[in-house]
């Protein structure tokens, strides 16, 4: 830390340039990656909701119903199925009305259509489940969120990209600066580096204090653009959860492991952290690794 | 110990630094490279410590092949080895102690005691006690030379090369540099660039003389004589 200290007292103008590089760089991260959580938490949300429902004409028979969900069942292209019938949709309608005895009052369980709320294994199973069903006799009307659906499927995946395509802008910009920086830092000590390397010294234990004050840097200025990007959030938090309203949790599926980024909550916080110290900690290190070359 | 054989270094312009140079230091050694400006001196002490390597010929030290291209190779060769610079090499940011513990800690396995230890002891060697917390901003050249004799002899490092070491001081400091190889010459291998022709008479030891990069005589007990 000594060390560190003398080191941006003696170059603070080429420090300053490394905080202010990376500091950028982490911040952007920050949100790059919390604006991908989000948006996986968002797509995984409505693959929960029922993604296909089938009405049926009120006076279908059940069998041909049940006929229709077996088959469904049997493609394996169905995760699950709910079968509503009249009663249950008027049960249903009631809760959805309570407050308004005027619309209670001119339905009847008679006039609701039975429906099956079909869940698909994968959202490109949609359209062919939707196919299948408006050939059925008895549908009245099949809804699904095919749209909405295939439109945040196209929006995640240009994030995604867009997500690595800046990742990695990101990284090579802030390695050349770094590098150009640590170049300055490292002209001061050229005469120290040569004394080093002919009295004995190890490449490594010549890196060493570089690397070090790398790190240090790294771990300082993650710590600053985290608290910067959290400030942040808090103060867009009202807009998000106007945005959001009537969605209580969100969350990510990372294979068995689910990390649930709404309500934002310290935890997902903290895996943000650190993966941008890791980011931080990395390119500084790399780029410090890649400037000392030049003197070994 | 230090072994040339027909060892020839050209300059990447064509000038010939070296010409077909063979001889052998033992150990323990105490020699003299004697010659005018340009004769070759510093091109061998850089040669030993593979800083520039030869265009033709073989180099060994302590039985190693000083061409080898093993960097660990190097390194070992460059830790038994203490260099003395024409111009001192000492580093301004940090004090007496900080550059001669230097020399001891890039050998990475000697603890912050034990250099503690080692640095007292080498500069009670070398008339420094007591400056250890001095910046070399204020020290005389001949205290500053005397850290660079102190970060060469400090440890297990058993040749030392010394390059003019006296070349910038006047003469009763470098008398009083010369008293400190006296002190040191029996436990180790000293390789001593220099004009000064007193200092090599009074020494009477073991002189190679140097003269558009041959060796012209090899003279045991020998005197400035070019």
């Amino acid at each position: 830390m000594r060390d560190f200290l003398i080191s941006i007292k003696r170059s603070p103008f080429q420090s300053a340039a490394s905080f202010l590089v990376l500091f950028f760089s982490l911040f952007l991260a920050f949100f790059l990656l919390f604006s991908l959580a989000f948006f996986e938490g968002i797509l995984a949300y409505l693959e929960t909701r029922p993604q296909i429902i089938a009405y049926f004409q009120p006076k279908t028979n059940e069998n041909d119903i049940f006929k229709i969900r077996d088959e469904l069942v049997n493609s394996g292209k169905v995760l699950s199925i709910k079968y509503t019938n009249q009663k249950e949709a008027f049960e249903n309608y009631k809760k959805m009305n309570q407050d308004n005895p005027l619309l209670l009052e001119m339905v009847s369980p008679d006039i609701l259509p039975p429906s099956l709320e079909i869940y698909a294994k994968k959202p490109i199973f949609l359209p062919q489940i939707a196919e299948y069903l408006k050939k059925q006799s008895g549908i009245d009307e099949v809804q699904f969120q095919k749209d909405i659906l295939d439109r945040l499927l196209t929006l995640t995946s240009i994030l995604r990209k867009v997500s690595f395509s800046f990742f990695g802008y990101l990284f090579l910009m802030t390695t050349v600066i770094l590098v150009a920086i640590s170049h300055f830092k490292l002209a001061l000590k050229k005469e120290e580096i040569e004394l080093l390397k002919l009295i004995g010294a190890s490449f490594f234990y010549i890196r060493k204090p570089f690397l070090k004050e790398a790190v240090i840097l790294a771990i300082f200025t993650s710590i600053f653009s985290f608290s910067f990007a959290i400030l942040i959030l808090f103060y867009f938090q009202p807009f998000l959860i106007s945005y959001l309203q009537g969605i209580e949790t969100l969350s990510v599926n990372f294979s068995s492991f689910i990390i649930k980024i709404w309500p934002i909550n310290w935890f997902f916080l903290l895996i943000i952290f650190c993966l941008t110290l890791f980011f931080g900690v990395f390119i500084s290190v790399f780029s410090t690794f890649l400037a000392t070359n030049k003197y070994l | 110990m230090i072994v040339f054989e027909n060892v020839t270094k050209k300059f990447p312009l064509g000038n010939v630094a070296l010409e077909n140079v063979s001889f052998s230091v033992e150990e323990g050694e105490f020699v003299f490279l004697v010659g005018p400006s340009g004769a070759g001196k510093t091109t061998i002490l850089k040669l030993i410590l593979r800083e520039i390597l030869p265009t033709s010929g073989s180099i060994f030290v302590n039985e190693m092949d000083v061409t080898d291209k093993n960097f660990s190779k190097i390194l070992t060769l460059r830790r038994s080895i203490g260099v003395i610079f024409q111009d001192f090499k000492i580093l301004y940011d940090k004090n007496v102690f900080e550059n001669v513990a230097l020399s001891l800690q890039v050998l990475e396995k000697y603890s912050s005691l034990e250099i503690e230890e080692e640095v007292k002891k080498v500069l009670s060697i070398v008339g420094l006690v007591n400056k250890e917390k001095v910046f070399p901003i204020q020290l005389s050249a001949g205290e500053l030379q005397r850290v660079a004799i102190a970060r060469a002899i400090i440890g297990e490092r058993k040749i030392i090369l010394a390059d003019e070491p006296t070349g910038n001081l006047d003469p009763k400091t470098a008398w009083e540099i010369m008293k400190i190889f006296k002190k040191i010459e029996k436990a180790k291998t000293i390789i001593f660039a220099t004009h000064n022709v007193d200092i090599v008479n009074s020494f009477q030891r073991r002189v190679l003389v140097l003269k558009n990069g041959k060796i012209v005589k090899d003279l045991r007990k020998g005197k400035y004589d070019f």
